[in-house]
């Protein structure tokens, strides 16, 4: 028992290990963030409003949910790489660019998650802020108010996929120790070297995130059940 | 409010009122059957909905001071209280306790007052909406089957507080009612509609 408590002990003090822990919370909360406006914004605009080529936009934003994260890192790469569009950034091989490359695959997520709640609830919500004469802002307010189990959901959803990625902060953020290397990357690299302690000391951080997610979603869910409006 | 040639299609169904006049002040029925065009016709008086064709000129009266129950209230997450005092937050409006207790009180609801609206009965939903409707005190009301789900001592405390209140501030109100005892004993007229057409108009004497 002595043992294991000393191997934590010697895990958690390692530099390397704290950094690539502290760059996979920066990486997946400001990802989380930034497709968080982006998407429920979208979402919300997708369910709202009708124009030509909705149902193009929806089913194109379903394909990019299933998109690999790999051909995202790819595709940012590829712009980011100094002779890219948008290599005069020096995003690449940053934590930056490993957000940019997160958030493309996040934001499909949460803007089809977003849409897919809001279709079921916003209109009788929107029809009942009429009926008691809110304005336009006040039914936006009271749209998001009412729909906040759902976006709460969503949002730590897409935190749990963020956390949890590889192929794409890989190929983007270079793997870079104390830099860009993250809880995934450093498992991946410790693994090929044979180094399974450290590896392990991480999964166990990585499960008891995922176990921290599992039950704020479970416990949003509940609370959504409670919320039946029969 | 006056109602033109109006037309609204919806799926097979055909909505077409030629001439409507809502007289200010007054309690207006609408009768008919399951299917006869009364919730669309209020949908689209109160602007839920859009007309394919036709006029409804509300005669001055601002939208926001229009308010619709509907059959199944939908009710916000919070509590009943939290509910009532809605319409009255949007308007910035500082709620009177000892006014919203007397309105709760009269319709057997007090004892409900914090309690999670969304866990009340559907005939105590129905009274949380009638309540909701009333406390910001519109100009215009309609009901689209507001007291079917109610016992008669719960419709009884409704009628009676809905001619109170025309006795103090006339209100316009449009009411769908299957209940023609109600009709007969609030309503100034009656519209008969069949088939998406108002097919008879009674006046009372």
């Amino acid at each position: 028992m002595e043992r294991i408590a000393d191997w934590f002990v010697k895990c958690f003090t390692d530099e390397a290990i704290l950094s690539a822990i502290g760059v996979t919370l920066k990486m997946a909360f400001f990802s989380c963030l930034i497709s968080s406006v982006l998407g429920i914004t979208a979402g919300l605009l997708l369910e709202r409003y009708n124009f030509k080529g909705k149902k193009l936009i929806i089913r194109i934003n379903r394909t990019m949910m299933g998109m690999p994260p790999v051909v995202a890192g790819l595709v940012v790469y590829l712009l980011l790489m100094r002779r890219g569009p948008l290599g005069m950034l020096g995003w690449l091989f940053t934590v930056k660019g490993m957000i940019v490359a997160q958030a493309l695959i996040i934001v499909p997520i949460m803007t089809g998650m977003v849409h897919q709640h809001a279709s079921g609830k916003a209109p009788a919500i929107r029809e009942f802020c009429m009926t008691v004469g809110a304005g336009r802002w006040q039914t936006v307010w009271t749209v998001l108010r009412e729909m906040r189990h759902d976006i709460y959901f969503c949002i730590v959803t897409a935190f749990g996929r963020s956390i949890s990625e590889v192929g794409s902060v890989m190929l983007v953020g270079g793997n870079i120790k104390g830099k860009t290397r993250t809880m995934t990357t450093a498992i991946s690299l410790l693994k090929s070297q044979g180094i399974f302690t450290e590896g392990i000391a991480l999964g166990v951080v990585l499960l008891v995130m995922a176990f921290i997610i599992q039950w704020l979603c479970d416990f949003l869910q509940k609370e959504e059940s409670a919320d039946e409006n029969n | 409010m006056k109602i033109t040639d109006l037309e609204k299609n919806v799926g097979n169904f055909n909505l077409k009122i030629d001439d409507l006049y809502i007289q200010p002040g007054l309690i207006h029925g609408l009768a008919g059957h399951n299917g006869s065009g009364k919730t669309v016709l209020l949908k689209l008086i109160m602007g839920i909905l859009n007309p394919d064709s036709g006029k409804i000129d509300l005669e001055g009266i601002d939208r926001r001071n229009m308010t619709m129950m509907s059959q199944r209230p939908y009710l916000l997450t919070g509590s009943v209280y939290d509910n009532i005092i809605y319409p009255l937050k949007l308007r910035k409006i500082k709620p009177v306790e000892s006014k919203i207790d007397e309105l709760l009180e009269r319709t057997g609801l007090l004892a409900q007052k914090n309690q999670y609206a969304r866990s009340l009965s559907s005939g105590e939903r129905q009274k949380l909406s009638f309540l909701r409707a009333i406390i910001f005190k519109p100009e215009f009301i309609i009901m689209d089957e507001t007291l079917s789900n109610l016992d008669p001592e719960s419709e009884r405390a409704i009628v009676e507080t809905i001619k109170g209140i025309q006795q103090t501030r006339p209100v316009t109100w449009l009411m769908v009612s299957h209940g023609q005892d109600v009709r007969e004993e609030l309503c100034d007229i009656i519209h008969y509609m069949e088939k998406g057409r108002i097919t008879d108009e009674v006046v009372k004497g």
